[in-house]
């Protein structure tokens, strides 16, 4: 069995000019499936590019922003991927439309193709570390905290079905719903009282399971003001639908004045006191 | 029919007449399961305490009672017991349990024959389809508009959690059940299974957990969704204990089919078979029963474990009784992520046995096709704590889990490339098979690059537990698997009942359900993207219009499956007169009549070369009686083939 036989031509002797090897129906058939590829390629970035911004809601931390830009960036090393599938895919026939009730005329038989199999290969595991160097890399961007800055810890604590907040470094006060101060990095320390449910700020692009009688720990940094959804991404049983809370991005000195209505001590304004958690 | 049989031409009149053998069948099975179901449940609840949810013990101690009582009543263990009664089966008995002349009741019995047990598999499937789907149009009814009342919390919980489980069910048994078990023992020119009484106990250990899943409504439903987390699990009510005998069962049930699949793959293929002019599909389904047969009995001890945690008093998964819940996760991932393997590969699988086909052109890297599908056997072994990047469970593992999973690509981008590079060129015969490839194709590289977002640990920690991923899985298993398994269900459809599938019915349904199911998940993936939870009986206004456009997307598929049943049913009674080779294929179960007779080879086949050979006039697959001349093998068939039934 042949398993690389190039199909384009038998091997004659004089190679003809790349000009002339795109005048055959096979050059042709290349020519036509590249102009599809390249078009299908564009639609393709211009919807990735697009789409995303239209349904992603705000974005409200850095975790968030690198989410974000990995999103963006897969989406567009996809893209040319998949316009290659679909445009040799569909667009690569010598005949279509052939229906009856016995087939057309057999293709040629080819088996296989040593170069392009080699090509596929090498673009895919390039794809795939490149995919994997910028995960890593942005993990570990996104995991650590920059030293400089002392966080504030706030314990999570889910139970069916409900939310709390507490501030240890604020003299413990607690809340049903999470107030932040801006650009000031957040520790959460989740643990659940019951069963697994999962702490999630869909605008911070952050989330972590809270667990019973464990407690783990994810950072963040929010960066816009406002109101932003808090959310169980875990099915907790029967009111798992209606588990969710919000979360409220300000200032640093209306934080402190929050955290004084609800009787606890201010630290962030006004001191850059560690507090470790 | 043939009349050349198996062992020997004369019978010995059997001793014991087998007359109670011949009077089992699924009724007398059902029957029996229920009176040992109910006395079980009453033996249970006179000796077990009932709880303030209901009586787990008794609830388990009768669905094990219905499980068994259904084997008994059924006849699965009428063979070992008169073999250990000395009076083995004739040949008569094991013709009578082939299904030998028994016109359409054979399908209700403990039959043999490896025929029979495909179409019972089949048919089953086509029902929990049917049941998942009216669960998955319930779901959707009631997600149409924000704040809708339709469901409580517990019936939707339920419903989501059956829904899922159902359908998990379905896929994995909707290609390896049916194709697996009729096409393929044909197609490596054997006459049946290697363990034919195995291959019946299989199909009828799984019927019983049918009624097991849907008897999780009577017992309070489940409140987890179908990955049945602990510590949920353990405060749930006795459906869940349902669930956990079900999956016993099923699991049972596949590795008995999988072994049985291994085995006659390995040892019965024809003369001259080698691995290299083996079919892509017989590569396929020995891949994925060999992943499942690893994966699954992982499903079966953490159903164990719950079993014993709910009602013997035991811990693996109570964490502040020493258990874990991440030990739960762990198991149940260790079959989670394989098991989408399981059910991708064999629709893979049967795209690839199609491409060649209708293409009229050789499988593009055939090799490298069989490497690639051992290699995603590994590796998805290797990647299931993906699952659990934000369960909190050992976040120094998310860099490698990150490697094993995109790692996984690389494999899966093979079938593009032998996909496209069998159709590159191809003069394509537009048949209805074919346009279920390029379903495949067009859905399965949505999932596929939807699921290299998740594999990325940040993008993961927005993304999990979201629509988002919901869309992605049902891209590739409905999308994929499913579409290249409903192909299949159109290719080999004139092999199993001798008729053609309704063409022009069946290509209204293949758009419908395309074009509900890109509407109905690219909306899915939109809301996912938003912000939206998965497994929610209501959500926030933003989300309406996405969800309104999948509940509409869903009824369009709906529609489209009911269209492509209907194609089904009415083809089956009265379809077109198939003749043994409708497609023009090469594989070995195309030279036998269609429907094949019992014992499917007069003569059994002496293989010659790969079944890929369109466009090459040397190479050829048989020698078999029934193969075309070696120079038609190049020319199209110009003149009408024998079509008789009785031709051979």
């Amino acid at each position: 069995m042949v398993s690389d036989e190039t199909d384009v031509l038998p091997l004659v002797l004089p190679r003809p000019s790349i000009r002339e090897r795109l005048r055959t129906p096979s050059g042709k058939l290349f020519v036509s499936v590249g102009i599809v590829f390249l078009v299908m390629t564009v639609v393709l970035l211009v919807f990735s590019v697009w789409w995303p911004n239209a349904t992603l809601p705000a974005t409200a931390s850095d975790t968030e922003e690198a989410v974000r830009l990995t999103m963006l960036v897969f989406a567009i090393s996809a893209a040319p991927v998949m316009a290659v599938v679909w445009a040799v895919g569909y667009f690569s026939l010598r005949h279509w439309g052939h229906g009856g009730e016995t087939p057309p005329e057999d293709g040629p038989p080819i088996r296989g193709n040593n170069r392009v199999t080699v090509a596929w290969l090498v673009v895919s595991s390039v794809l795939t570390g490149f995919l994997l160097v910028w995960g890593l890399s942005e993990l570990t961007s996104t995991t650590t905290l920059s030293t400089s800055s002392s966080p504030i810890v706030i314990k999570v604590t889910g139970q069916q079905w409900l939310w709390s907040f507490s501030y240890p470094q604020n003299g413990d006060i607690s809340s049903p719903d999470l107030v932040l101060p801006i650009d000031k990095p957040v520790v959460f320390d989740v643990t659940s009282t019951d069963v697994i449910h999962s702490f999630w700020l869909p605008e911070m692009g952050i989330k972590v399971d809270a667990n019973p009688s464990v407690t783990s720990s994810i950072t963040t940094t929010p960066n816009l003001l406002g109101t932003f959804n808090v959310r169980c991404a875990e099915l907790c049983g029967l009111n798992h639908s209606y588990m969710e809370t919000t979360a409220t991005v300000m200032t640093a000195a209306d934080f402190d004045a929050w955290v004084r209505s609800q009787g606890g001590t201010p630290t962030t304004a006004t001191t850059t006191e560690a507090g470790n958690g | 029919m043939a009349e050349a049989t198996l062992v020997r031409a004369e019978t010995v009149p059997s001793p014991g007449g087998g007359g109670i053998m011949r009077r089992l069948n699924m009724f007398t099975g059902i029957i029996v399961g229920v009176i040992v179901a109910v006395a079980a449940y009453k033996i249970g609840q006179h000796f077990w305490v009932e709880n303030d949810q209901g009586n787990d013990q008794a609830v388990i101690a009768g669905e094990v009672g219905w499980v068994f009582g259904f084997l008994i009543g059924v006849g699965a263990f009428v063979a070992p017991v008169r073999w250990m009664l000395g009076r083995d089966l004739t040949h008569e008995d094991e013709m009578f349990l082939a299904g030998k002349d028994q016109g359409i009741s054979r399908y209700f019995r403990f039959t043999t024959d490896h025929k029979v047990v495909g179409t019972q598999y089949l048919v089953l499937a086509m029902t929990t389809f049917g049941v998942g789907g009216i669960l998955a149009m319930t779901i959707r009814t009631q997600l149409i508009v924000p704040g809708n009342s339709l469901l409580g919390g517990q019936a939707y919980n339920a419903i989501v959690g059956v829904h899922g489980i159902i359908m998990i069910v379905s896929t994995i048994i909707m290609v390896v059940g049916p194709w697996g078990n009729f096409v393929m023992p044909l197609m490596i020119g054997a006459r049946d299974m290697a363990f034919p009484r195995i291959n019946a106990l299989s199909f009828w250990t799984l019927f019983p957990a049918i009624p097991i899943f849907l008897s999780i409504a009577a017992f309070g439903g489940i409140p987890t969704g179908w990955v049945a987390y602990a510590p949920l699990s353990d405060q749930a009510p006795p459906g869940i204990d349902a669930f956990a005998v079900a999956i016993i069962l099923f699991v049972i049930s596949a590795a008995l089919a999988s072994v049985n699949i291994i085995v006659t793959a390995m040892t019965m293929r024809a003369r001259g078979m080698t691995w290299n002019r083996t079919p892509i599909f017989v590569v396929g389904i020995v891949a994925s029963s060999l992943l499942g047969l690893i994966a699954l009995p992982c499903f079966e001890v953490a159903m164990t474990f719950t079993l014993l945690d709910r009602s013997m008093g035991a811990s693996f998964f109570v964490p502040d009784q020493g258990g874990s819940q991440w030990l739960y996760a762990n198991l149940f991932w260790l079959m989670g992520h394989p098991e989408v393997y399981v059910i991708l590969i064999p629709g893979l699988a049967a795209v690839l046995e199609m491409a060649p086909v209708f293409s009229r052109k050789p499988l593009f890297g055939a090799r490298l096709a069989v490497i690639s599908l051992i290699a995603l056997v590994v590796l998805s072994i290797l990647v299931w704590a993906h699952h659990m990047f934000v369960s909190g469970w050992a976040p120094t593992l998310a860099g490698p889990f990150m490697l094993s999973t995109e790692l996984i690509s690389i494999p899966t981008g093979v079938f593009f490339l032998v996909l496209i590079g069998t159709i590159w060129r191809g003069s394509v015969w537009t048949r209805l098979p074919m346009l279920f490839v390029y379903g495949f194709l067009w859905n399965f590289m949505i999932g596929g690059v939807t699921g290299i977002f998740l594999s990325d640990v940040p993008a993961d920690n927005e993304l999990h537990g979201a629509l988002f991923v919901t869309a992605h899985f049902h891209y590739t298993l409905l999308g994929g698997a499913m579409i290249g398994a409903m192909g299949a269900l159109v290719y080999w459809f004139p092999k199993m009942t001798g008729r053609m599938l309704n063409e022009r019915v069946g290509t209204v349904a293949f758009w419908t359900v395309m074009i509900g199911f890109n509407i109905a998940f690219m909306a899915m993936f939109a809301d996912g993207l938003a912000g939206m939870p998965r497994r929610v009986a209501n959500y926030q206004p933003e989300f309406a219009l996405g969800n309104f456009i999948t509940t509409i997307g869903a009824y369009i598929i709906g529609i489209g499956m009911l269209t492509f049943l209907y194609a089904i049913v009415s083809s089956w009674r009265s379809g077109k007169p198939a003749g043994p080779n409708p497609w023009h294929a090469k594989t070995l179960e195309w030279f036998v009549p269609s429907p094949p007779p019992l014992e499917n080879f007069e003569v059994l086949p002496v293989v010659t070369g790969d079944p890929y050979g369109y466009g090459e006039p040397d190479t050829r697959h048989t020698t078999h009686a029934g193969a075309p001349p070696l120079v038609d093998a190049v020319l199209v068939p110009a003149g009408p083939e024998s079509t008789s039934e009785a031709s051979s």
